[in-house]
């Protein structure tokens, strides 16, 4: 009896193992007129949530591209295929999985969730002679490595609070001249804090405090207290959606009611900010890679307003700037194999290289270290429950709130 | 002083939280010598309850404490029954990879069935405080303050003064002989486990109240109950009280003169020096080393 249980085992695990490698075979592209992508995300553990957003995101874009036929390379139609692996929100499984997906003969790399992930990926590619197109890796530190295969559509983490200093500089009247700037102590967070403090300086504000946490903190309450004394006109998070949460929350708590208000990079875009705080939230401004306001077109998606209505059609639920950063990295592929007319890897890559076109997400152009350094960050604010655009100004854009009331009387 | 004074305060309140985490988890250590490595699950599991009892019917926090602590009862008395007490007489390393085990379960399913999101139950007046000179009191943190200072004090009377909580503590000291006294045991253990998992639960309602929570967070829970069962003396429920508030203390302190960054530096250079110092813990007695193992 045991013996056939066994080997009943055997078998079953055998027939898993074929099950599994069947999925990741199948040359770059060749096969029936299918190209095959990988990505390695974040579909469960810390990060599912974005991870979930930016499948979504890819997903979007494949069926989008399929329902015209395909891409067109050199005259002929090529259908999209993604594989998806779990990295478990872990940046060396991500980097593992890539590697496996080059055993398998997958090439095409779209980036995984996050600056931690996309980094450790990246190595992984450049060793490899893989393409990735990262969407969601915003680190200035996997640009400053030399490597020739990674390639971003998103803005640089430096650009993060930058914008909202720009913002605030530009469109609050009084003018903040007092700055505290709270931050996260990954690097995509520290380096978008460091480049804001130099923001701010240039714009004549007065950096008084610069303090640190560790990423994901619950309580920032050590921080917030030691900044209380100071009464600065704005303070600014470089953080993730827990710490700006608990920004907002043991602010209220301790009583720290900045004279203009609050600016909270990545928390504020996320529409779980305003569910959890309520009207703590309102009149918080925050930095999107993406809005329904974002300016540009391209062929396959329409406008950013197009896009907004689409996913909404498709998924449910309103895009995220998560579901828009995903669609434009796979856009920027197909961009590239439609240019190169080939789906030899160097040549897609020297195709990226050389992208130069408006899309739903905004331009995209590559630097030589393979940034999208030109496209703008939007500064979004929470206005009575709603994210609304506020910078840079233009069509469907609302004047800022400035400045924001006390706790309490929002 | 006014910075020092408020860090000090919001310290103490936000310790208070950490050590109804712990209270339930020294319980079973102490009780079962099992490490629940799954004890930060239960914590989030009942933050779930609450909020759903608060978004589905309206319940505040306080209420759906109850629910959630008498829900989690039931499942750790189950959880206890069904499956530890299987492991329950094998080498510790079994109990922590069943534990361990359970609480990658529970936290996988927290995170299919709710998403990774951070969540946080609304109420209008926990955000809200009142100052005492400039030093800012929350509403929300003094009556988690109050609450988990009034559940240990009921833990510590009902292991005391009842005869299930004898018979909780006699098993906890001797397993074999309180049987001979014709305790049910495995009755006893689930029970304890159950109680643990209520506590935990009842915290998860309370830090959903005035904090966020979200099913990745189980690990950093279980960790700093560990240091302050650790800390406080195993198995004693005025240790881990004292312990949750020092550790409490020492994080704002430290937060406050240090950076931030070093949260966790500080909790476990606490910890080294109180074991330097005092090995079996701030209130350890040996009491509980005279347990007789078999």
């Amino acid at each position: 009896m045991r013996i056939r249980i066994a080997l009943g085992l055997v078998v079953l695990l055998a027939l898993a193992s074929c099950g599994s490698e069947s999925k990741v075979t199948g040359a770059g592209g060749t096969a029936a007129g299918t190209i095959k992508l990988g990505a390695a995300l974040s579909l469960t553990g810390k990060l599912a949530r974005e991870g979930i957003l930016t499948r979504e995101g890819y997903d979007y874009c494949r069926d989008k591209v399929n329902a015209q036929g395909g891409v067109k390379v050199a005259g002929k139609f090529y259908k999209l295929a993604i594989t998806y692996q779990d990295d478990k929100s872990t940046p060396d499984t991500a980097a593992q999985l890539v590697d496996q997906m080059n055993d398998g003969g997958i090439k095409f790399i779209l980036g995984p969730y996050g600056s931690a992930s996309t980094e450790a990926a990246a190595a992984v590619v450049e060793k490899n002679g893989q393409l990735m197109i990262d969407s969601a890796g915003a680190d200035n530190a996997i640009f400053a490595k030399g490597y020739k295969q990674t390639f971003a559509v998103l803005s640089p983490a430096t650009t993060y609070v930058t914008a909202m200093v720009k913002a605030a500089a530009e469109l609050a009247s009084p003018k903040p001249k007092t700055v505290a700037i709270l931050s996260a102590d990954d690097g995509f967070s520290k380096t978008a804090a460091e480049a804001g403090a130099k923001a701010a300086r240039s714009a004549g504000m007065n950096v008084v405090a610069t303090e640190f946490f560790p990423n994901g903190a619950t309580d920032v309450s050590s921080e917030l207290t030691k900044v209380k004394p100071k009464h600065v006109d704005l303070i600014l998070g470089s953080v993730h959606l827990a710490e700006g949460i608990a920004i907002i929350k043991q602010s209220q708590e301790l009583g720290v009611n900045p004279k203009g208000g609050f600016g909270l990079t990545v928390a504020v875009p996320t529409p779980t900010f305003v569910k959890t705080l309520g009207k703590a939230a309102n009149d918080v401004i925050g930095s999107s890679q993406w809005t329904p306001q974002t300016k540009g077109r391209d062929s396959l998606f329409g406008s950013a307003e197009d896009y907004t209505t689409g996913i909404r059609t498709k998924l449910g639920h309103a895009p995220e700037y998560h579901n828009a950063e995903a669609s434009a990295a796979c856009l920027a592929f197909i961009e590239a194999a439609n240019k190169a007319g080939s789906l030899d890897v160097g040549k897609v890559r020297d195709a990226l290289a050389s992208l130069d076109v408006d899309t739903f997400f905004g331009h995209i152009k590559f630097d030589s270290t393979g940034k999208n350094a030109d496209k703008p960050m939007s500064v979004v604010q929470v206005q009575n429950g709603q994210l609304v655009t506020v910078w840079p100004k233009g069509p469907g854009t609302k004047p800022l709130v400035w400045p924001t009331p006390a706790f309490g009387r929002r | 002083m006014a910075q020092f004074l408020q860090a000090t305060v919001y310290g103490l309140l936000q310790g208070s939280l950490y050590a109804l985490v712990a209270v339930g988890f020294s319980l079973v250590w102490g009780v079962m010598n099992i490490v629940n490595l799954a004890h930060g699950a239960f914590v989030i599991m009942g933050a779930y309850v609450a909020l759903e009892a608060n978004l589905t019917f309206g319940l505040d926090p306080l209420i759906g404490m109850l629910i959630a602590a008498m829900a989690l009862f039931v499942f750790g008395y189950l959880v206890q029954r069904l499956l530890i007490n299987l492991v329950v007489n094998a080498p510790i390393w079994m109990t922590l990879l069943l534990t361990f085990g359970l609480e990658l379960f529970c936290v996988n399913v927290l995170i299919a069935v709710a998403t990774g999101d951070y969540r946080s139950i609304a109420t209008s007046y926990a955000a809200r405080g009142f100052s005492m000179g400039s030093v800012r009191v929350p509403y929300g943190r003094l009556i988690s303050f109050v609450l988990a200072i009034t559940l240990t004090a009921a833990l510590a009377a009902f292991m005391n003064r009842t005869r299930t909580g004898q018979a909780i503590r006699a098993t906890g000291m001797d397993r074999v002989t309180a049987r001979l006294m014709g305790i049910n045991v495995r009755n006893i253990y689930a029970v304890t486990f159950g109680i643990a998992a209520a506590l935990a639960a009842a915290c998860g309602a309370l830090i959903g109240m005035v904090g966020t929570f979200s099913p990745p967070g189980a690990g950093a829970l279980t960790l700093r109950s560990f240091v302050i069962a650790v800390l406080g003396g195993l198995g004693n429920m005025w240790g881990a009280l004292a312990g949750g508030l020092l550790l409490g203390a020492v994080e704002a302190w430290g937060g406050q003169y240090l950076s931030g960054t070093l949260v966790n530096a500080i909790s476990f250079g606490v910890l080294i020096l109180v074991l330097i110092v005092r090995p079996t813990g701030l209130l350890g007695r040996p009491f509980y080393e005279a347990r007789v193992e078999v």
